[in-house]
């Protein structure tokens, strides 16, 4: 009986506790993608991109066939195998490379398939004249698009057609009193060999620094593309304090400043601004000879950048996320346009390693009061949500939770402004919000690590890139409709490692009976199956304290 | 031919079954099952019965390859030809003998492979009554000789075309004697012997050698184009009686010497024996001795076993769910059967297959008899009691039963969604899905499957080979056994009768049984019927033969039971054991690591969703499908006990909250039907009813302190209450006391009826006047007295048309001229004296004599024949 079981639909189900489910996780992790990893049986799933990815990290079919027949408790289905064989092999018939005399060129070891894709119309526009039989021009201007068109067909090319130097310029890591980590330091390795890709590591993992260890790599002036301007600042004092750039190397490329220094720092919102129909800031792209081109959050990259990310793939790009999952589905977009999957660990992984603090996930259930109830079921329906979310009762509950973690950093997190201020106002806390001027966000979050503050009540815009290293408690009041995203960025920022190895606390206050009930679903759901122990309490149980061990 | 044989040699076929023993006889019945259909009185009877041309066809289609090749060449033999004589035909002159220029004699090997060959193929003749005499005398029958012989219609594998006699039918007597001078020969005094001795050069390798000697340039490449066949050739004016000193042309050339003849006017052809001729005496281009090999592709046994044996676990499942699927009720029956596109696809996507896929399975449980129409009035599909028995038994017994069905049935859900001649689309479990080769195609190449050493596979297209020469068949039945050779390694595959294209070795007892099998009963399926279809009569058997094998059923069957119980207790094994447990995370999902119990899979299919399945099956528990649970009657508690039962980790605590929570709403709100309430403020007064004897047939039920809730309508409980004295009021649907008084009856507002009228509304004056003037021309051409016809030209015969068609046929058959009256296609008529020489296809190729041409002649445009007065004309 071996540990592994492979699903028509083609998921692979892993035993955890198995004996051999180490050796077999190894031999699945480079060509499945996790999907849930919950605590006796883990979800790996087979996707034409996940063998791609593979088959770019130098695996080929054979070993993906052996891994499976191997560890499969069952005979594997024959039709899944040839599938898989037949889809890797897709992979590298065609590859972009570098003609000395033709430029760039896209050549192919298999003749037919390069008839096909010239057949196809949207090839014909990207293709210059044809070389010989095998081979094809291609202009330098279109190398992303048809890295994009081609994988859509369904014949990923490889790209050989390496990077320009960009211009030089002197980046080391100043690692006094610290190192990068051993995963960090493979991420940086496994990207820089392969060119240009992503690194997939879970929020609180140390992206910055894999990021700065690219730099240190590329020695080149770095472009980064950041999600906004809190965390534009976190990125630079980062860097500063992680790296031998001083502030002056380093410019800001926001709404307010528009600074382009050897390295710098812009932010999606100031890139995607549309006047009379251009993007007048995406010049920025070509205002300096960049080396390396790094993306944060990956998976909320907007389309323009997208489609101007196309246009430069002669510069190496390193795409930073917590998971590959798009909302929009472009996962093949980051695929083609910035890279494979260069490196991935798991959340529990790193957790394991004590990189990241273990979470503790409780979801509070309040009951809506009588009166609360029939004003919710004769609410609009888009109004629902709203009720349910800021019901009174929540409040009670919220400094219940405050007062019984008194003492520890805590952080309330919510959607509504107006249940937010009045949550502000019972506990004595300040109230970071969209209206709230950066420099008083930096001022209050500073004063939060200090310990000074020990609770802070944020709005959904703390809830990228911002860093508060002690906090322990999250408690979340409301959301944004049980997004995943948001739930991986909220869980993020419980999880930074506790400085006294205390164990973090994420508590989501949850309406009974109501579709908030029914988000909750989804997020515990989430949870539970990136392996986080989750527990549902009764609001009332917690209020008369009958929920001491909680 | 020895004259003391002569005696005791048959001359006819009945007198040669009746020296045939018994045993003889009983091969030749099991051969052509068709003869015992009825039982003949007599083997006069059955000899007559064996040589019609229905039997004779059948009979012929089932020869293999060689075999046939043998009955074609002796097709071409004169009558009670020799043994040797055929050896001659099949292999051709001996390489040492050949002459050169005369055709390449046959390579060695295959010659001595013909030669041992031989003896079979002739005695497999013999045996099927196709062939009769002694090896001196070999007599093919004659309908048999009339099929297989080349004409112009049938071309035959040969190539060959008609024999000199056959081709000059109808030339005039001087053509033919030009014929003879210029191909150098004697002039003889009738046209037989000119016909014989023009055969005889041909056949007479060192003259006719002699004669393409002197033949110009590009004489051999014509021949060569023809000598293989098509014999055929298109070319213009090839009636014009060409003469030696004449030609030009290489054709031309050719034809004036008879080694070409006019086969109409724009068509000549190479005669049969100037084709063995330049053959080397062959009748076939490559003779097929021997099968062609099915090379063996080795896999192991053991890796063959795991893989069916995974699909044959995956099968049986399919089905089951399939069943369950069904189970209360399937969809409707179209008016013209079978299933709609719509359902199919709504089946397919609740099984997660596809459609053809879905189809498979559909038609698969159709013909295990699991699944039929219900016969109500608005037919739907519903499961059989057969069904149920079969939910019951062990999985490997329900795959026997499954993989048995599918050996035997006739249906190919492989033709479900293309359409028929008709352009009509084919639906799942439809008419016209019936193909008797199927089961004979499954048969075959299961068994060349097995015949492989164990645990081989082969070759798609080399078992496909190897079938065309077991049994060649026609164009349009050859191209239906390619799809269902291809249909039948996917079909195996999925039902797990192979594994990696190899027969399982749980199969192969299975496998035997229906081998045997056919070849007891082969009487019931027809392979010559083969491109037909048999339309729904035919499933409903099939069905019916499936259900019957499952009963008590005769001598046959229990060995057939033995033989499924041999393959199910090879199978099981081999199977997954079922698990008794599964195992519950966090996520709310459980995960069993295999095949479940069935009790255990049953409750959890209601308890849970499915989300993947296959070797494992993960189930997700969702507020809906635990409500589901305690509809279905369970408690909470009994939920969590059941999980905890059950699973191998503990049950996680947001599973168990999810179910309490669910149960905690389960059936606060309580719904049930009532006819009518009673409410009363003063619940006394209910009480006391609710007590009172009278009030017992009202179905009265206390609701609440205040509320009855009866099962009497309004009408009725207003009545019963007042009889028994008390004075109750009725109430609206918005709670007002309803107040009733004797009032004058009113309708809505209505308009005036529309006045029908007794009859149809009287017709229009136009309407009448065409009725009449319609009336009228009938009538006119009904009575009109017709003018006598017009008298025949003097001398053109008036015959009936059957009368013609005899005439033409037997002056075929003499050979005589006719005086026939024709009318061409403009319309004008013609008295013209022919030699008929064929009759085909409504029309008579002849020599006409008027114009000195081959010409052909409609036999509807015949007006009349006569024979002529006497032939000195």
């Amino acid at each position: 009986m071996s540990c592994l079981i492979v699903q028509s639909d083609k998921t692979l189900l892993l035993e955890v506790d198995h004996e051999l489910a180490d050796a077999c996780r190894r031999a699945i992790a480079p060509f499945a993608e996790l999907e849930r990893a919950p605590e006796h049986i883990h979800t790996y799933r087979l996707t034409p991109l996940g063998l791609w990815n593979a088959r770019a990290a130098g695996h080929d079919a054979e070993q993906v066939v052996d891994a499976l027949v191997e560890y499969s408790r069952y005979p594997v289905p024959h039709a899944l195998l040839v599938d898989v064989a037949e889809t890797m092999d897709r992979y590298g018939r065609l590859r972009l490379s570098k003609h000395p005399a033709h430029g760039l060129v896209l050549t192919t070891t298999d003749r037919p398939v390069l008839e096909e894709i010239l057949r196809s119309k949207r090839i014909q526009p990207l293709v210059g004249a044809r070389i010989d039989e095998d081979t094809v021009a291609v202009h330098p201007s279109e190398r992303g698009q048809i890295k994009q068109v081609l994988l859509k067909l369904g014949w990923p090319a490889e790209d050989f057609a390496g990077y320009v130097d960009g211009e030089a310029h002197p980046i080391e890591l100043a690692q006094d009193g610290w190192a990068l980590r051993p995963y960090q330091k493979q991420a940086v390795e496994g990207f820089w060999h392969g060119g240009s890709g992503v690194v997939v590591l879970p929020c609180g993992a140390g992206k910055t620094l894999v990021g700065a260890g690219a730099m240190a790599e590329a020695k080149a002036t770095t472009l980064i593309l950041v999600t906004n301007t809190v965390s534009a600042r976190q990125w630079k004092h980062e860097l500063v304090r992680r790296t031998s750039l001083t502030e002056d190397e380093i410019g800001e490329y926001s709404g307010t400043r528009k600074e382009i220094r050897p390295v710098t720092i812009a932010t999606y919102q100031v890139l995607t601004t549309k006047r009379k129909g251009v993007y007048p800031h995406l010049e920025l792209f070509d205002s300096r000879d960049w080396g390396l081109i790094v993306y944060d959050e990956v998976h909320l990259l907007p389309a323009p950048v997208f489609k101007f990310t196309a246009d430069l793939q002669a510069r190496r790009r390193l795409g930073l996320t917590a998971t590959l999952v798009r909302e929009d589905g472009r996962e093949s977009d980051v695929f083609s346009l910035i890279g494979p999957k260069r490196f991935d660990a798991p959340w529990k992984e790193i957790e394991a390693q004590g990189y990241i603090a273990p979470a503790d996930c409780v979801e509070v259930r309040v009951n809506l009061t009588d009166s609360e109830r029939l004003a919710y079921a004769t609410a609009e329906t888009e109004e629902k949500y709203r009720y349910c979310a800021t019901t009174a009762t929540k409040r009670k509950v919220t400094e219940a939770l405050v007062a019984k973690h008194a003492g520890q950093q805590t952080l309330v997190i919510g959607q509504y402004i107006d249940q937010l201020d009045e949550l502000g106002e019972h506990l004595n806390a300040p109230v970071i919000k969209g209206e709230t001027p950066n420099a008083q966000r930096e001022k209050l979050f500073e004063a939060f690590r200090q310990g000074e503050l020990s609770v802070l009540v944020v709005s959904k815009v703390a809830n990228f890139s911002i860093d508060l290293p002690e906090a322990t408690v999250a408690i979340q009041v409301s959301g944004t409709f049980g997004s995943r995203q948001e739930e991986a960025q909220r869980l993020g920022r419980v999880l930074r490692p506790k400085a006294d190895g205390h164990e973090a606390r994420f508590y989501s206050v949850v309406a009974r009976d109501t579709i908030d009930q029914d988000f909750a679903a989804h997020r515990q759901r989430f949870l539970a199956e990136q392996g986080y122990a989750y527990r549902i309490v009764d609001a009332d149980d917690l209020l008369t304290g009958a929920g001491e061990d909680i | 031919m020895t004259t003391g044989g002569q005696s005791s040699a048959p001359r006819t076929l009945a007198e040669d079954l009746r020296a045939r023993d018994d045993d003889a006889l009983v091969r030749l019945l099991r051969a052509r099952p068709d003869l015992m259909a009825p039982v003949p009185s007599d083997l006069t009877q059955l000899a007559t019965r064996a040589a019609t041309r229905t039997s004779v066809v059948r009979a012929l289609d089932r020869l293999d390859a060689f075999t046939r090749q043998v009955a074609e060449a002796l097709a071409l033999a004169p009558d009670g030809c020799a043994y040797e004589t055929l050896g001659g035909l099949m292999t051709g002159v001996p390489a040492a003998e050949a002459t050169a220029g005369l055709g390449e004699p046959l390579d060695d090997g295959t010659a001595r492979a013909v030669a041992g060959e031989l003896p079979r193929a002739v005695a497999a003749l013999r045996e099927s009554g196709l062939v009769w005499g002694e090896d001196d005398r070999l007599r093919l029958v004659r309908t048999a000789r009339d099929v297989l012989a080349p004409s112009a219609s049938m071309p035959s594998s040969t190539g060959l075309g008609p024999s000199v006699a056959e081709a000059t039918a109808g030339m005039s007597p001087a053509r033919l004697q030009e014929l003879l001078a210029d191909a150098g020969l004697p002039a003889t005094h009738d046209p037989q012997s000119a016909v014989a001795a023009l055969a005889a050069l041909f056949g007479d390798p060192g003259r006719f050698a002699a004669l393409l000697a002197q033949a110009p340039e590009g004489v051999r490449a014509v021949l060569d184009r023809l000598v293989w066949g098509p014999p055929y050739g298109e070319v213009r004016d090839a009636t014009v009686a060409w003469r030696a000193e004449e030609a030009e042309t290489p054709v031309q050339w050719l034809l004036a010497r008879g080694l070409l003849l006019p086969a109409g006017r724009n068509n000549v052809v190479l005669p049969r024996e100037a084709a063995l001729g330049l053959r080397a005496g062959r009748a076939h281009r490559a003779p097929q001795p021997l099968p062609p090999q099915v090379a063996p592709v080795q896999r192991t046994q053991k890796t063959v076993d795991a893989t069916a044996a995974g699909q044959a676990f995956t099968a049986v499942r399919t089905v089951a769910d399939l069943l369950k699927e069904w189970q209360t009720g399937g969809p409707a029956v179209l008016r013209a059967g079978g299933l709609s596109v719509r359902d199919l696809k709504r089946t397919a996507a609740a099984l997660d297959l596809t459609e053809p896929q879905a189809a498979f399975w559909l038609e698969l449980a159709y013909a295990a008899g699991l699944v039929a129409g219900d016969g109500e009035v608005d037919e739907a599909y519903a499961l059989t009691p057969a069904a149920d028995e079969w939910l019951l038994l062990p999985a490997e017994r329900q795959w026997t039963a499954l993989a048995g069905a599918w050996l035997a049935a006739t249906r190919t859900p492989g033709l479900v969604g293309t359409r028929d001649a008709k352009g009509r689309a084919l639906a799942a479990l439809g008419p016209d899905l019936d193909r008797s080769l199927a089961p004979h195609v499954r048969q075959a190449v299961l068994g060349l499957l097995a015949a492989l050493p164990p645990g081989a596979a082969a070759r798609p297209e080399e078992l496909l080979a190897r079938l065309r020469w077991d049994r060649p068949l026609r164009a349009s039945a050859d191209s239906l056994r390619t799809d269902l050779v291809r249909w039948t390694l996917e079909d195996a595959e999925a039902l797990g009768v192979t594994g990696r294209g190899a027969l399982a070795a749980h199969a192969r007892p299975l496998l035997t049984v229906t081998a045997a099998g056919e070849r007891g009963g082969d009487g019931a399926q027809d392979p010559g019927g083969a491109e037909g279809s048999e339309g729904s009569g035919a499933a409903g058997a099939a069905v019916k033969g499936a259900a019957g094998r499952r009963g008590a059923g005769p001598a046959a069957g229990s060995g057939a039971d033995a033989r499924a119980a041999r393959a199910a207790a090879l199978l099981a094994p081999l199977l997954p054991e079922p698990l008794d447990h599964v195992l519950l995370q966090a996520d709310l999902t459980a995960v069993a690591p295999g095949p479940l119990i069935a009790p255990l899979a049953e409750t959890l299919g209601v308890l849970a969703d499915i989300e993947s399945k296959g070797g494992a099956t993960v189930y997700r528990f969702t507020p809906d499908s635990v409500r589901r649970a305690l509809d279905a009657g369970r408690t909470a508690a009994e939920l969590k006990d059941f999980l905890t039962a059950h699973s191998r980790t503990p049950v996680p605590q947001p599973l168990a909250y999810l179910i309490d929570d669910v149960a905690r709403r389960h059936g606060t709100l309580r719904v049930g039907a009532a006819a009518a309430y009673l409410r009363c403020d003063d619940d006394a007064l209910l009480t006391e009813l609710l007590a009172d004897r009278r009030a017992s047939g009202l179905g009265l039920r206390r609701l609440a302190a205040t509320v009855l809730a009866a099962q009497a309508d309004p009408a009725t409980l207003l009545e019963r209450l007042r009889a028994m004295g008390l004075a109750p009021a009725a109430e609206s649907a918005e709670g007002d006391v309803l107040i009733t008084r004797p009032d004058a009856r009113r309708t809505p507002p209505r308009t005036a009826p529309v006045p029908v009228p007794d009859g149809p509304p009287t017709p229009d004056g136009t309407l009448l006047g065409l009725a009449v003037k319609t009336i009228r021309a009938g009538d006119r051409a009904a009575t009109a007295v017709r003018r006598p016809p017009e008298d025949p030209p003097p001398g053109v015969p008036r015959t009936p048309t059957a009368e013609t068609l005899a005439t033409v046929q037997s002056a075929v058959l003499t050979g005589q001229a006719l005086w026939i009256g024709y009318v061409n296609a403009e319309g004008s008529a013609t008295q013209r004296v022919i030699a008929p020489v064929r009759v085909e296809g409504g029309h008579v190729t002849a020599y006409d004599h008027t114009t000195d041409e081959m010409r052909t002649f409609a036999l509807h445009r015949i007006t009349g024949v006569a024979e002529l007065a006497d032939e000195g004309a």
